[in-house]
């Protein structure tokens, strides 16, 4: 016998998981993951087979990003461009005026040692089907703060409060919520150098300075990369580059006169509208510029402070009920807001 | 993102490969679900060989939750998914060393008990075994971390080089390495190196372990 068998043997007699552990894992798995922004499956699937939901982006601010870093190698050749007239001029303006506005906003200065700090309120939608196929619906919030090394290879500190259920559409969904999550989620904290929370290959999640200083600061040019980045993705081209634009702007680590160029890139969207003028998030209170998903019935936004351009946050609403929520409902939003800390928890 | 007419359908049983599930889940999320059908049960098990039953179930929902959270870094052109899981579950287990240690420390005290106490009157192959492991287990657990990630994902989890690479994120060739320098260790705690060797010179065994 060889050191490999001998070692294949060792240990052999662990049997498998019992079953009952790992349906209880599978339930908690569908429980977290489930979200309302596609849970599309349910409701579009009685007479609408061509119709895809919306397409689930929306995990946790890391991903999203890496996801957007992760494209960045893709060059396809016959990307349709459009050139059509971009946002109506309304949209433009606010854009335009907002891009004039944050280019004069200071960026915070991280000094060594210091932190990048990163607060954001996050609301999900989430979905569940019980045992017997039933459907549930429900809003998820959760809090975190993210602390950005000056150095990056130092390490990051990510406080999660969990999500916590907070809007409920129907008296069925929170009874359900109430029964599955008894305890409620409990806050966490990860940890990991460069940005490593899940261990050695998870470090490139956030955009990096090289990242962004490798975006176009021309807005033409910046637009035609991020179609070129996003092709193949979403819905439409037009309404994918305006995901990857607000999916970048609340990471909150984008510098000044990259907001401007994103703002001025929005601006030449073909479809780009002010959905709202008085729009509130969390309690801000901003400018709404946003676009239409037609084929998927949601309208994606992205909230400006008018008086600094700073963006605020960003959110995803229904243009047509979906399950138990009416139209209107922001089945995802997210509020972001960067300062800097001299010391991390 | 994709546009197929199957996206809001529920008939997810069809036989496909884990690309096209993590495809089909980034638009679907209850399809992720069948990930989770296909392979919790291989990655609990590995789990529950390294740390115990306890991190096992801790291990296997976050490694889901995990590749849930990174879906969409899954590289889409690769089939089998597991050596992606296997890597997550790798990072994972990390939290639990004391416990991994604590198996290993079993194994050996095992093995120094069953060789005292049998030492008279000895079944002599099942006493060896547990010799054997005994070396094994002082051995994986004098070891560094990532010679022991690597050795155990090949023997216990059945990934091959270039699955191992995948899951480590390294070049194959150091994987090949690793292995290489794990193994020989293993060997010659184990002296079977030397066994080898002496068995073509001489035709017969070395002195321990006698079952090699």
């Amino acid at each position: 016998m060889d050191d490999l068998q001998l070692l294949r043997e060792m240990r052999s007699d662990i049997g498998s998981a019992p079953p009952a552990t790992l349906a209880r894992g599978r339930t908690k798995l569908m429980t977290r993951i489930n979200s309302a922004s596609t849970s599309g499956a349910s409701t579009d699937t009685q007479g609408k087979g061509s119709v895809s939901p919306i397409r689930f982006r929306r995990r946790t601010l890391l991903a999203s990003a890496a996801a957007a870093l992760l494209v960045g190698g893709i060059v396809v050749a016959d990307v349709v461009r459009p050139m059509g007239p971009g946002a109506t001029a309304e949209a433009a303006e606010v854009l335009n005026n907002a891009a004039a506005a944050t280019i004069q906003t200071a960026d915070p200065v991280v000094n060594a040692g210091h932190y990048l700090k990163i607060q954001s309120t996050n609301l999900w939608g989430s979905a569940a089907v019980d045992e017997n196929g039933k459907e549930y619906q429900w809003l998820d919030t959760e809090k975190q703060t993210m602390y950005v090394p000056a150095n990056r290879d130092d390490e990051w500190v990510w406080e999660r409060s969990g999500r916590i259920p907070t809007t409920f559409f129907d008296e069925a969904s929170k009874q359900y919520v109430d029964r599955i999550q008894a305890g409620g989620p409990e806050a966490y904290v990860l940890r990991g150098a460069n940005g490593a929370f899940y261990g050695p290959g998870s470090e490139s999640t956030f955009p990096s300075s090289s990242y962004l200083d490798s975006l176009s600061r021309d807005p033409r040019a910046l637009l035609d990369d991020i179609y070129q980045k996003t092709s193949g993705k979403g819905q439409s081209v037009d309404g994918e580059a305006l995901v990857f634009i607000a999916d970048l702007l609340r990471t909150g680590v984008v510098p000044g006169d990259l907001r401007a160029a994103l703002y001025k890139a929005a601006a030449l969207i073909p479809g780009v509208t002010v959905t709202d003028e008085q729009a509130t998030l969390d309690g801000r209170k901003g400018i709404a510029i946003g676009r239409v998903e037609n084929s998927s019935h949601f309208r994606q936004d992205i909230i400006i402070d008018p008086r600094n351009g700073l963006p605020l946050g960003e959110r995803q609403v229904l243009t047509e009920p979906r399950g138990t929520m009416p139209v209107g409902t922001a089945t995802s939003w997210t509020t972001v807001e960067t300062t800097v800390a001299d010391t991390a928890p | 993102m994709l546009r197929e007419p199957f996206c809001g359908q529920r008939a997810i049983h069809s036989v496909s490969t884990d690309n096209e599930i993590i495809r089909r889940s980034r638009d679907s999320p209850e399809v992720f679900g069948e990930l989770y059908d296909r392979h919790a049960s291989v990655i609990y098990r590995y789990a529950a060989r390294r740390a115990g039953d306890f991190a096992a179930d801790d291990v296997t929902s976050e490694t889901f939750l995990v590749a849930w959270e990174q879906l969409e870094t899954y590289d889409l052109d690769r089939e089998d998914a597991r050596p992606w899981l296997f890597g997550i579950a790798t990072n994972l287990l990390r939290r639990h060393h004391r416990a991994e240690a604590k198996v290993l420390k079993a194994a050996v005290k095992a093995a120094s008990r069953e060789s005292v106490a049998d030492d008279s009157d000895r079944i002599a192959a099942r006493v060896d075994a547990v010799v054997a492991t005994g070396r094994i287990a002082r051995t994986l657990k004098l070891m560094a971390a990532i010679d022991r990630e690597t050795l155990l994902l090949y023997a216990w989890a059945d990934l091959t080089y270039e699955g191992i690479a995948q899951a480590m994120d390294v070049p194959v060739g150091t994987v090949r390495s690793r292995l290489n320098r794990a193994r020989r260790t293993l060997r010659t705690e184990l002296r079977l190196e030397i066994l080898d060797e002496t068995e073509n010179d001489h035709g017969r065994l070395a002195a321990a372990p006698r079952n090699a």
